[in-house]
C-alpha cells in the first residue's frame, strides 16, 4: 500500500506483536487521514487493544512501522501528536473536573496561558462548566466519559485513539458523545475507535476497518465493505395469504427458479435489482393464486459483513 | 434465609484467597513470630545477653572475686574483656552513653566496705535489674567466701550459722540481714535519663512511627496498582511523562507524607508527653527523611513487585507486622536473643530506631547517625532501582 501522496496522519505497515505463542498481530497494515473517522470492528481477542495500544507508545511491536504525518513513530517525541482515551474511566475520582483537566494537561507539556485556555475549551466542549469545580467521583457515567475524553485531547493532538468510548453509556450520552467527536473531526482530528457497537461505527465513522485474528480482513467505506463481501443483492421476503401447496416455479425445464418451500406462507429470495425484479416476482405470485400480506426488502449491513468476513457475530 | 448468607458468606471467602490468607495464615505467622521471640524457638539457649563493661577501682580480694565471678555469668556479655583493669569510670560511663554497653558496673571502696555501682541505660528496663540481682549475688557469695576463708578452727560452729544466713539470705541476728546490707552497697545510677522530661517515650513514639512510615507507604504504593488497574498508568505512559519521573514523583511524595506524618506525631509527643522534639531537631529532621525516603521506596518497590491491591495487601501485612515485631517496634530488641537482635538488622525498624535513640536518647552529635543514614538511604536507592526494574513491565507489554 502507498501512503505517499497524500501523507497520511497515520500509516501503520505490517504491524506485528507476539505475547509467547499467541500472535496477537500478524502485520496489520492500515492508514488514517487527516480529519478522518476510522472504526475498527473486530471479536474478543481480534488484537484491537494491542494495536490501540502499539499506537499510544504502550507497547512495542515486534515488526513494522508507525509513520504520523510520514514520520517515523518515535515513543516519547511521537506522544505529543497522540491523545489515548482507554476503555475504563482513567480519572482521579478524588479531584474536581478542572482539576483533572489541569493535571493531565500538564502531563502532556501544557504551561501557563496555554493550559487555561485548553481547560477553558474543555470545559466549554464537554458542557461541564458549571460542574468544574465538583469531584469527577460524584458525577453520572456519561459525564465521567466526557470528561475521560476531554484529558485525552487537552494537548490538540493530530490523531485520537478511543478504545470503546461509550461502553455502559445511556443512548443520550453516547450521542453527546459522538457530537463532540464530530467537532474534533470538523477541526481536522483524525479519530481511531474501537467499538462493539454495529450501528455506532455504521452511522459515525468515514470508514470501517475489521480485524480477525491479528489481521484485517476488510478496510473501507460501508458501501465498500458490503459490496466486497455480501454484494449488492437485496434479500425479499413476502408474505403470503395462505401456505404454499408446492414451490412456485419461473421458467421451465433446466433453467427453471422455484420460490418457497410447501407448507411456509413466506417466500424469501435474493435479488440484484429491486426495481426491476421485485414486480415480476409480485406478479408470478398472484398468478399462482395467492394474494400478498406483506412485503419486505433487507439491504445488506455491517452486520452482514462481519458475518460474512468474520464467520461470527461480534459478540462473540 | 439466614442458612443462605452464612453458605454465601462461606463460598465467598473460599473463594478470596487474600482474605483466607489474612484470616488464617497471618494470625498463625505472627504467633509464631511472638513465640520465637519469647518463647525460645529460634535461638534457643541464647537468653539475651547484656552488654557490660566493668571498672575495677578497689582491686581488693574480693572485688576481683567478684569480677571473676560476673564474667561466668552467661546473660552477661563484656564488651571490654581484656582490658578491665586499665579501664577508668568517664571511659565506661561513655560506653554506655554511646551505646556500645548498656550498663557499667563500677567497685569502690566504701569505708573498706566493697560497694558497686551500676551506671544503667535506662532505656533497657530489664537490664538494671538483671544486672543488680547478679552483681548482689555475687558479693555476697564472693564476700561470705572471703570471711569464712579467714576464720579459725575454733569460729567454725560460728560460720555455720553465718554460711546458713548467706544461703537464706534471713540471718538468725541481725534484723536486716547480710543481703539487706549488700543491697545497700549496689547503687543504680541512670547516667542516660538524666535531665530528661520522659525520656522513654521518645523511643516508642519512633518504633510506632516506623511501623506507620511502612503502612503509609505500602498504601502509597498500592495507589500505583490501583492506577495500573484503572488504565490511568496508561494513560499517564502515553503522555509526555515517562515511568522514571512517575516513580521518582511518588517517591517524593510519599516521603513527604511520611515526614509530616512523623513530624505531626513527635509535636504531639513534645506537646503531651514532653518529649524534647525541637531541641534535637536536626539530628530528627535527618533520621526521618531518610527513613521516609527508605520506607517509600520499599512501598513502591513491593507495589511494583504484586500484580493486584489486593496481593499486596496481604503482603505488606506480613512483612511489615514481621518486620515491626523483629526490628523492635512492638517489643524492644533487648528483649530478644543475640541471634534474633542480628537478625532485627535486616530490618528497617531496627536502624531507624537505633538511629532515633542517639538523637533523643542517646543526644549523641549528629555526625554519629552516620551508619543509620548510610544502610537506610542506601537501602532505599536499592530499592528505588528495584521497583525501576520491576515497573518496566508495565511499559512494554
Amino acid at each position: 500500500m502507498n501512503y505517499a501522496r497524500p501523507t497520511p496522519a497515520l500509516a501503520i505497515h505490517d504491524l506485528q506483536k507476539s505475547y509467547g505463542d499467541l500472535h496477537a498481530l500478524k502485520g496489520v497494515t492500515f492508514g488514517l487521514h487527516r480529519g478522518e473517522r476510522l472504526a475498527f470492528l473486530g471479536p474478543n481477542g481480534a488484537g484491537k487493544t494491542t494495536l490501540i495500544r502499539c499506537l499510544a507508545g504502550l507497547t512495542k511491536a515486534d515488526h513494522g512501522e508507525i509513520f504520523l504525518s510520514g514520520r517515523p513513530f518515535k515513543s516519547l517525541e511521537s506522544r505529543q501528536q497522540i491523545g489515548f482515551v482507554p476503555q475504563e474511566i482513567a480519572l482521579y475520582a478524588d479531584l474536581t473536573t478542572r482539576q483533572n483537566l489541569e493535571a493531565f494537561g500538564r502531563f502532556h507539556g501544557l504551561r501557563r496561558r496555554k493550559l487555561r485556555e485548553r481547560l477553558t475549551w474543555a470545559l466549554q466542549w464537554t458542557g461541564l462548566e458549571d460542574r468544574a469545580d465538583d469531584l469527577v467521583g460524584t458525577f453520572s457515567g456519561g459525564m465521567q466519559r466526557r470528561v475521560n475524553l476531554a484529558c485525552g485531547v487537552m494537548h490538540e493532538p493530530d490523531i485520537l485513539l478511543l478504545d470503546e468510548p461509550t461502553v455502559g453509556v445511556d443512548p443520550q450520552s453516547r450521542q453527546r458523545i459522538f457530537t463532540m467527536l464530530d467537532e474534533l473531526s470538523t477541526s481536522g482530528t483524525s479519530i481511531l475507535l474501537t467499538t462493539h457497537h454495529l450501528d455506532e461505527a455504521e452511522e459515525r465513522s468515514d470508514r470501517i476497518v475489521i480485524l480477525d485474528q491479528g489481521k484485517v480482513v476488510a478496510d473501507g467505506s460501508i458501501d465498500e465493505l458490503v459490496e466486497q463481501s455480501v454484494g449488492t443483492q437485496r434479500l425479499v421476503r413476502l408474505r403470503i395469504d395462505r401456505p404454499l401447496s408446492s414451490p412456485i416455479r419461473e421458467g421451465v425445464a433446466a433453467g427453471a427458479v422455484s420460490y418457497g418451500n410447501s407448507g411456509e406462507d413466506e417466500i424469501s429470495t435474493r435479488i440484484d435489482d429491486v426495481s426491476n425484479h421485485l414486480p415480476g416476482l409480485i406478479e408470478l405470485v398472484r398468478r399462482r393464486g395467492y394474494g400478498i400480506a406483506d412485503v419486505q426488502v433487507e439491504s445488506p449491513s455491517l452486520h452482514h459483513v462481519f458475518l460474512h468476513l468474520t464467520g461470527y457475530e461480534l459478540r462473540d | 434465609m439466614i442458612l443462605t448468607v452464612l453458605q454465601i458468606s462461606f463460598r465467598r471467602l473460599l473463594h478470596n484467597r487474600v482474605e483466607l490468607l489474612l484470616t488464617f495464615l497471618v494470625p498463625i505467622a505472627f504467633f509464631s513470630i511472638f513465640a520465637v521471640i519469647f518463647g525460645g524457638g529460634l535461638g534457643r539457649g541464647t537468653t539475651p545477653r547484656i552488654k557490660v563493661v566493668a571498672v575495677d577501682e578497689m582491686q581488693s580480694v574480693v572485688s576481683r572475686q567478684v569480677m571473676s565471678a560476673l564474667r561466668e555469668q552467661e546473660s552477661l556479655r563484656f564488651v571490654r574483656e581484656n582490658d578491665a583493669d586499665a579501664l577508668q569510670r568517664d571511659e565506661a560511663m561513655e560506653l554506655v552513653r554511646s551505646g556500645s554497653a548498656t550498663m557499667a558496673i563500677v567497685f569502690r571502696n566504701d569505708h573498706d566496705q566493697l560497694a558497686a555501682e551500676l551506671m544503667a541505660d535506662a532505656s533497657d528496663q530489664v537490664a538494671a535489674q538483671v544486672v543488680s540481682a547478679l552483681v548482689n549475688r555475687s558479693m555476697m557469695l564472693s564476700e561470705a567466701e572471703y570471711q569464712v576463708s579467714q576464720l579459725t578452727d575454733s569460729d567454725q560452729n560460728d560460720t555455720e550459722d553465718s554460711v546458713d544466713a548467706v544461703a537464706t539470705g534471713v540471718p538468725k541476728d541481725e534484723p536486716f540481714g547480710i543481703e539487706a546490707s549488700l543491697q545497700r552497697k549496689v547503687e543504680v545510677i541512670d547516667v542516660m535519663g538524666e535531665g530528661k522530661a520522659n525520656p522513654v517515650v521518645s523511643m516508642y513514639a519512633s518504633g510506632i512511627a516506623v511501623m506507620f512510615l511502612l503502612f503509609g507507604a505500602t498504601g502509597g504504593g498500592g495507589a500505583l496498582l490501583e492506577e495500573r488497574e484503572n488504565q490511568t498508568l496508561d494513560r499517564l505512559l502515553s503522555t509526555q511523562m515517562s515511568m522514571d519521573q512517575l516513580l521518582l514523583g511518588k517517591w517524593f511524595y510519599m516521603s513527604s507524607i511520611g515526614v509530616l506524618q512523623v513530624g505531626v506525631m513527635f509535636l504531639w509527643a513534645q506537646f503531651v508527653f514532653n518529649v524534647d522534639l525541637l531541641g534535637h531537631l536536626d539530628g530528627f529532621l535527618m533520621m526521618t527523611v531518610v527513613t521516609a525516603l527508605a520506607a517509600s521506596a520499599f512501598g513502591l518497590f513491593l507495589a511494583t513487585l504484586c500484580k493486584s491491591r489486593g496481593q499486596l495487601n496481604g503482603l505488606s501485612v506480613i512483612l511489615i507486622l514481621t518486620m515491626s515485631a523483629l526490628g523492635g517496634s512492638m517489643v524492644p530488641r533487648y528483649l530478644m536473643s543475640d541471634e534474633l537482635q542480628q537478625y532485627g538488622l535486616w530490618t528497617f525498624n531496627a536502624w531507624a530506631l537505633d538511629g532515633y535513640t542517639k538523637v533523643f536518647w542517646r543526644e549523641l552529635p549528629v555526625d554519629a547517625l552516620a551508619p543509620q543514614l548510610a544502610v537506610l538511604l542506601t537501602s532505599g536507592v536499592v530499592f528505588l532501582l528495584a521497583a525501576r526494574v520491576l515497573a518496566v513491565r508495565w511499559e512494554t507489554n
